[in-house]
C-alpha cells in the first residue's frame, strides 16, 4: 500500500508543489492536497497560535488540522536560503516544530531543509533522508530529484512564459488544462501586483482579487510573471536593482516585482500584504515609496482573517475609478 | 560630518567611551522619550516592530540636532533587524533629512569590520588608539551590565522601596564619567559596596523570574515600560541570560571563533525547537526548558509582530517543561498600568502556585 503524503495548500505550496508532487510521486507515494482555503478553516488555524501571528502561518495551520486526520505523513519543507546571504523570513523555518506544537494529532512530519550556505553535499544528504522514507535505493531517489528539478524549471519556464498565475501553471502541469489565452484589450488597464502568492493566489485569503480585476476588464501582471532575467531593454526580473538588494527569500515577489512594475510603467500597482508580515511590512513600504517617486498609483491592501470582502470589493472599485479618471483628464489636456 | 547612533539602553555609555578617546564629533540623540515614540510612529511603516520604530525615532531626533552620519550594525538573517537601515534611510531621504549610514554587518565582518568602522569615523587614527579605545569601551559595557546585574538583584531585598534605583541612576552617570580604568573601577566599587550596603529584608525569600525574549525590547527600559524595575518593586528577582556585554562579545568574539555560548540553551530546545529561526526565538524556547525548576516563571518580551518570539511563543505551552509564562507585547500601545497590573496578577500567581494553593 503506497503511503499517503499529505500537503497543506498554502505558504510554499505555490511555488514549490510540482516539484514536490514529481519527487514524491516518482517514488511511489500517494499525495493529498488539502481542500482550497475557506473561513472556517482560517478561523480553526487562527484559534490554535497567538494572535500576532501573521495570516499565512494561520492559514497554513488551518490546513495541517485539516490534513491531520487525511494521510500517513505531512511533507513540510524547510526553506532556509536559496541563494547567497538571502534567507527566509523566520517563520518558514519554524513550520514544522509549530505544526507539531501546536496542531493535535498531526502526523510525523517528513522535514528537508534547503539551505543555500550548506553546500551540496548538505542538500543531496536532505533530499536522501527524505527520499530513504519511500525507498531504500538510492538510484532512485537520485532520478526522483533530477524529475523533480526538471519539473520545478518547466513550472517556472512556462508561468513567465506564457503569462500564467501561479495556480495556472500548476493547473496545466498537472491537468494538461489547455489555458485559453487571455484576450488583451488595448483601451484596458494593466495592473501590477505585488504580493506574496500564498496571498495574492489564495482565493479566500485575497477575496478573489484577481478574479475582480479581470472581471473589471483590467489587464494583471502577477510577480511570477515577471522575466528571470532582464531583457535588452532592462525588462526583467532584476535583482532589485532600482531599490535595494535581496534580503529574504521571498521577498523578489514585492520588492522584485514592485521595480519591475514602475519600469515598464505599468497603469496602477496594488500592493496586497497579510497582517503583521514582518517582511512585507518593510518591503511594502519600499515599493509604495518607489511607486510614488515614480508618479504610478499605488494601493495598498492588508488582509487578515477578519476582513471583510466588502471593503475590499469598494477599494478596488475606487482605484480603478481613480486611475481611469486620471486617464480621461490627462487626454483631455493633450 | 556629525555622528550619531541609534539608543539600545545604556549603550550609548559604552559607545561614548568608544568615540571620546577617538576625538570624533558626535551627538548622542535625546534619551527614548514620548517624543521619539510618537515621531517614530508617525514616520514608519504600520506594521513594522518596535525596536525599528524607536531607532528611527531616535535617528530623527539626532538629525534635529545636526547629525549626518548614523552609525549602525546590519546583518545577514531571517530578522527584520538587519534590513533596518535600508528603509529608515529612505524614509528620512523623503523627510528631506540628507544622511549618510555608516553600517557594518556584525555576522560578516565582525570584529575587523567594526573596528575598521570605528577607524572610518575618526579620520583613521592609529590603530592601537583605536583597538585602546575600544577594549575601553567594552569594559564600560560589562561595568554596566554588572551593575544592572546587582541593582536587579538588590531590587527585592530593599526595606525602603525606592532606594536602590537612584543608586543604580547615579551608577550610570559615575559609569560614563569615568574617563580611564581606574576611575571606572572606583566608580563600580563605590556604587558596588552602596548598593550592597542597603538595608535588606532579613531572611527574605523572593520570587526568581527570569526576564527573556528579543534582545531590544529585554535591553531598552523605555520599550519595556521597566519591566525589570518594576518586578523589582514587587519583591521579585529578576534574572536574564541576554546582556549587552554578553551579546557584543559573542558577536564579535566567540561566533567568529566557533564558540557557542548558549549550546546548552539550544540542545535543551532542539526537541522543540529544531534550529535558529533568527532573532532570539530558539533561546527563549530553550531558556524556558533549561530554567524550569530553577525559576518561578518566566516574562517573555516581544515586540508585537516579530517573528521569531512569535513563534517560540506559539511553541513554548507545548513544552513538557511547566514553567509559568507571561508574554507581554511592546509596541507604541502598550501601557504601563496595564502592563504592571498583569504583572502583580502574574507573581500573585506564582507566590500561590509556589505555596502550594492552586490545586492543579
Amino acid at each position: 500500500m503506497s503511503c499517503k503524503v499529505g500537503i497543506p495548500r498554502a505558504l510554499l505550496y505555490y511555488k514549490y508543489f510540482p516539484m514536490w508532487k514529481a519527487f514524491l510521486e516518482k517514488l511511489g507515494a500517494e499525495i493529498i492536497v488539502s481542500e482550497n482555503t475557506n473561513q472556517k478553516l482560517i478561523l480553526q488555524g487562527a484559534s490554535l497560535v497567538v494572535s500576532d501571528t501573521c495570516l499565512p502561518v494561520k492559514v497554513f495551520i488551518g490546513h495541517v488540522l485539516s490534513l491531520s486526520d487525511k494521510c500517513d505523513k505531512l511533507l513540510i519543507p524547510v526553506v532556509r536560503s536559496t541563494s547567497e546571504k538571502v534567507y527566509n523570513c523566520s517563520r518558514f523555518l519554524a513550520l514544522p516544530d509549530l505544526a507539531r506544537a501546536v496542531v493535535p494529532g498531526v502526523p510525523p512530519i517528513l522535514e528537508i531543509e534547503f539551505d543555500y550556505s550548506r553546500g551540496k553535499s548538505y542538500l543531496y544528504r536532505q533530499i536522501y533522508s527524505l527520499g530513504k522514507n519511500f525507498t531504500i535505493n538510492p538510484f532512485k531517489i537520485k532520478a526522483a530529484a533530477l524529475y523533480a528539478w526538471e519539473t520545478h524549471q518547466r513550472y517556472h519556464e512556462i508561468t513567465a512564459q506564457q503569462h500564467l498565475t501561479r495556480l495556472e501553471a500548476i493547473d496545466l502541469i498537472h491537468n494538461g488544462k489547455s489555458i485559453t489565452i487571455k484576450e488583451t484589450k488595448n483601451d484596458g488597464l494593466t495592473i501590477g501586483i505585488a504580493g506574496h502568492p500564498y496571498v495574492l493566489h489564495d482565493e479566500q485569503v485575497s477575496h478573489n482579487l484577481i478574479k475582480r480585476l479581470k472581471a473589471a476588464g483590467v489587464n494583471i501582471l502577477t510577480p511570477e510573471m515577471a522575466p528571470e532575467a532582464p531583457d535588452s531593454n532592462g525588462n526583467g526580473h532584476t535583482q532589485f536593482a532600482g531599490l535595494a538588494k535581496n534580503y529574504w527569500e521571498s521577498e523578489e515577489d514585492v520588492v522584485g516585482a514592485g521595480d519591475w512594475y514602475t519600469r515598464i510603467k505599468v497603469d496602477g500597482i496594488i500592493g496586497i500584504m497579510a497582517f503583521a508580515c514582518g517582511p512585507d511590512s518593510m518591503m511594502m513600504s519600499l515599493v509604495q515609496r518607489q511607486a510614488h517617486s515614480a508618479n504610478i498609483p499605488f494601493m495598498s491592501l492588508t488582509v487578515e482573517e477578519h476582513t471583510a470582502e466588502a471593503g475590499i470589493v469598494t477599494r478596488i472599485e475606487a482605484f480603478l475609478d481613480m486611475i481611469h479618471r486620471a486617464r480621461r483628464r490627462n487626454e483631455q489636456c493633450v | 560630518m556629525r555622528i550619531t547612533f541609534p539608543h539600545i539602553g545604556n549603550a550609548y555609555i559604552a559607545v561614548k567611551a568608544m568615540l571620546d578617546p577617538l576625538g570624533v564629533d558626535y551627538v548622542v540623540p535625546p534619551k527614548c522619550n514620548k517624543r521619539t515614540l510618537s515621531l517614530a510612529t508617525k514616520y514608519s511603516p504600520e506594521g513594522v516592530c518596535i525596536p525599528f520604530k524607536l531607532n528611527l525615532g531616535n535617528m530623527i531626533e539626532a538629525v534635529e540636532l545636526g547629525a549626518d552620519h548614523i552609525l549602525n550594525v546590519t546583518g545577514h538573517g531571517t530578522c527584520r533587524m538587519g534590513y533596518y537601515f535600508k528603509v529608515q534611510e529612505q524614509i528620512l531621504r523623503d523627510m528631506g533629512y540628507d544622511v549618510t549610514m555608516m553600517l557594518t554587518g556584525l555576522s560578516e565582518h565582525k570584529l575587523r569590520g567594526f573596528l575598521n568602522l570605528l577607524r572610518s569615523v575618526s579620520n583613521n587614527a592609529p590603530w592601537s588608539k583605536i583597538i585602546s579605545s575600544f577594549t575601553f569601551g567594552i569594559a564600560k559595557m560589562t561595568a554596566l551590565d554588572d551593575m544592572e546585574i546587582l541593582a536587579n538583584n538588590m531590587r527585592a531585598f530593599e526595606i525602603k522601596k525606592g532606594t536602590i534605583t537612584p543608586i543604580y541612576r547615579k551608577s550610570l552617570r559615575a559609569i560614563d564619567d569615568a574617563s580611564d580604568y581606574r576611575a571606572l573601577k572606583d566608580a563600580v566599587k563605590e556604587y558596588g559596596e552602596e548598593m550592597s550596603g542597603v538595608e535588606v529584608i532579613p531572611d527574605y525569600k523572593p520570587l526568581k523570574i527570569l526576564v527573556v525574549g528579543e534582545i531590544y525590547v529585554v535591553l531598552d527600559p523605555f520599550a519595556n515600560m521597566d519591566v525589570e524595575m518594576e518586578l523589582g518593586k514587587l519583591g521579585v528577582v529578576t534574572k536574564r541570560s541576554l546582556y549587552l556585554s554578553r551579546w557584543v562579545k559573542k558577536g564579535l568574539f566567540f561566533n567568529p571563533m566557533g564558540i557557542d555560548q548558549w549550546r546548552d540553551v539550544h540542545k535543551a530546545a532542539m526537541p522543540y525547537l529544531k534550529r535558529d529561526i533568527g532573532g532570539d526565538g530558539w533561546e527563549t524556547v530553550g531558556e524556558k526548558v533549561i530554567s524550569t525548576g530553577h525559576y518561578d516563571g518566566m516574562v517573555h518580551l516581544a515586540p508585537f509582530t516579530c517573528m521569531p518570539e512569535g513563534t517560540a511563543q506559539c511553541i513554548m505551552p507545548s513544552t513538557k517543561e511547566d514553567l509559568p509564562v507571561l508574554a507581554i507585547y511592546c509596541d507604541e500601545q502598550t501601557s504601563k498600568a496595564g502592563m504592571i497590573t498583569r504583572l502583580e496578577a502574574f507573581t500573585d500567581m506564582i507566590a500561590m502556585k509556589k505555596a502550594g494553593c492552586l490545586s492543579q
